[in-house]
């Protein structure tokens, strides 16, 4: 069984973004594999360690600094790393394109699953996976928190809200995941070192494929608000009840 | 320029996220002095509920099958994309709940339209739509352009600033969908959780972080919560001790969430939290530690232990509705 998995980089959520003329400033931003494609990554290696005969593949698009995040995903036990060229790393809609032309040439096909991350943390658009998985006419359930595996059916779970949605799907197929989902593991320095000495493969991914959207004018948020203390509950709840902020 | 709107239904009822974003729609169109309005609402729901539900101009569709009244991917995508086609209308809208966010982008590519996802949308000096978005954990804003002829906004669920159109000339018809078999996943059953409120749906949401200090010290979050008639969250930290399930976790890896009132209990207010509340009207934060980042992101505050406080607050809120 032949199971993908796309990967993506991001700042690491404690970085400080700057923005300058509209535009993010990069240089100082320390990168690291998404956090919602950790538990995309952890899946695969789970149904890799249940079976025989799987074969983890990860897929990233962007360019060579990508390289990172498919070491740690060879680090956590992924067989082979592709990166993937030439489409950007931008828009939803190219990276998705690019990931369609990738998987199906690595392939010659289709693989049997597809796993993304939910989103990636820093835009949280949630869109490449069921791009991906229109592109690649396949069945796709997004948010994913449980995932079982029977002959050639899948039974996942997804939250919504105040409940979860439970959905039978055959493979071919591609799911996302939600954190919950599982518990990533570490990675350790000898498989680090290990990865390290693995070939990336490249592949095409340039595409015709035009963006859909264009995000401009970027800038910073100031989330700050002015605290008005209070000294005692009753007397904060006196001020609430003044300002009609309570029901 | 022609407006559809997609309207969330769940156990036979409109989603009030969704009317909210018809509302929206509504002043849109009354503003542009442009555009039919269309509507379609999935599954079996009471036409007169439609009616009190989505007020003001336009017609509203609904697929009452019963293969229908439960999201089903790939035909609601379809059918609702087919409509969209035989309308003419250019700009599509949904909430961006989990079904939102799921169906987006299906009907997106279906339409090759341009997609905004999380967004806030207003109207630009010029009467066109201008969408918005953040990014980078809410610390960043960015306006979304879009490059192709149709486009659907995916509405991040908020405080609507649009009051209920008073006139109600909505008109409401049957229609039929169109099923999609092959790769469409099938839901087997939908598990909703009786009397918990969704901590993204409720008005007011008492959170707990570390300073809770456990999970039994929730009970305490949990009664202030029931007084207020609200929900109890969480923060990244108490989630991942395990004190309380993801769902309820707010913040960049857990959900955005934006009630009429917030109140942090023992979260120390990072980044990552304050990117889930930005959207919150009015911030209570709680704390024993009186440098403690969230009082920056608060409106009112007071410092204490989370343990002596808000047993405290629960009774004061007891005493002020006695003498109202």
């Amino acid at each position: 069984m032949n199971i993908a998995v796309c990967i993506n980089q991001v700042p690491d959520t404690t970085s400080r973004i700057n923005v300058g003329n509209g535009v993010i400033d990069t240089g100082n931003l320390n990168m690291v594999l998404n956090p919602y494609d950790e538990y995309a990554v952890e899946e695969a290696l789970r149904l890799k360690e249940q079976r025989s005969g799987v074969i983890v593949t990860a897929f990233s698009a962007g360019g060579k600094k990508h390289y990172d995040v498919l070491r740690k995903a060879l680090a956590m036990g992924a067989d082979q790393a592709c990166l993937v060229e030439g489409g950007g790393n931008d828009d939803s809609l190219v990276v998705a394109a690019s990931l369609n032309k990738a998987i199906r040439s690595h392939y010659c096909g289709l693989p049997d699953l597809v796993f993304c991350g939910r989103e990636s943390s820093d835009c949280n658009r949630a869109q490449v996976p069921i791009m991906l998985a229109e592109m690649l006419g396949v069945a796709a359930v997004s948010s994913i928190t449980k995932l079982s595996m029977h002959d050639g059916g899948l039974e996942v779970w997804r939250e919504i809200e105040g409940g979860v949605e439970e959905y039978l799907l055959r493979t071919p197929a591609v799911v996302s995941t939600e954190k919950g989902l599982n518990t990533p593991r570490k990675t350790n320095i000898k498989a680090v070192m290990k990865a390290r000495k693995q070939t990336v493969l490249h592949l095409d991914g340039s595409v015709e494929e035009s963006p859909g959207v264009l995000y401009h004018d970027l800038s910073s948020i100031n989330h700050q608000r002015s605290c008005r203390f209070s000294e005692t509950a009753e007397d904060l709840v006196r001020i609430l009840h003044e300002e009609g902020r309570l029901p | 320029m022609g407006f559809f709107v997609i309207l969330e239904q769940r156990q036979g009822v409109i989603k009030d996220v969704s009317v909210d974003v018809w509302r929206t729609v509504q002043h849109f169109a009354r503003i542009s002095g442009s555009g039919e309005i269309y509507g379609a609402v999935m599954g079996d729901v009471d036409a007169n509920l439609v009616r009190s539900r989505c007020t003001g101009k336009g017609m509203v569709y609904m697929v009452r099958d019963r293969d229908f009244h439960d999201y089903c991917p790939q035909s609601y995508a379809e059918t609702i994309a087919k409509m969209v086609v035989q309308k003419g209308a250019e700009n599509v809208f949904l909430a961006n709940t989990a079904m939102g966010r799921d169906l987006a982008p299906r009907i997106a590519m279906r339409l090759d339209a341009a997609l905004a996802s999380d967004c806030v949308v207003d109207l630009d000096g010029t009467g066109l739509l201008k969408a918005k978005t953040t990014m980078y954990a809410g610390t960043v804003s960015a306006v979304i352009g879009r490059l192709r002829k149709r486009a659907v906004y995916s509405i991040a669920p908020g405080i609507c600033r649009f009051v209920e159109p008073a006139r109600n000339a909505v008109e409401v018809l049957e229609a039929g969908g169109i099923s999609v078999s092959g790769c469409n996943p099938v839901l087997k059953k939908i598990i909703y959780h009786a009397g918990r409120k969704d901590v993204a749906e409720a008005d007011i949401v008492v959170a707990g972080g570390r300073g809770v200090g456990g999970s039994e010290n929730f009970a305490l979050l949990e009664s202030l919560a029931a007084v207020l008639g609200g929900a109890v969250g969480a923060s990244r930290s108490a989630v991942d001790e395990g004190w309380r399930p993801h769902p309820d976790q707010i913040g960049q890896t857990g959900k955005s969430i934006a009630p009429r009132l917030y109140i942090a209990c023992g979260i120390s207010g990072a980044s990552q939290h304050l990117a889930g509340i930005v959207g919150a009207e009015t911030v209570i934060a709680i704390n024993c530690d009186k440098d403690a980042p969230i009082f920056k992101a608060a409106d009112y505050g007071l410092v204490g232990d989370i343990a002596e406080v808000l047993p405290q607050l629960e009774k004061a809120v007891y005493g002020f509705r006695r003498v109202k």
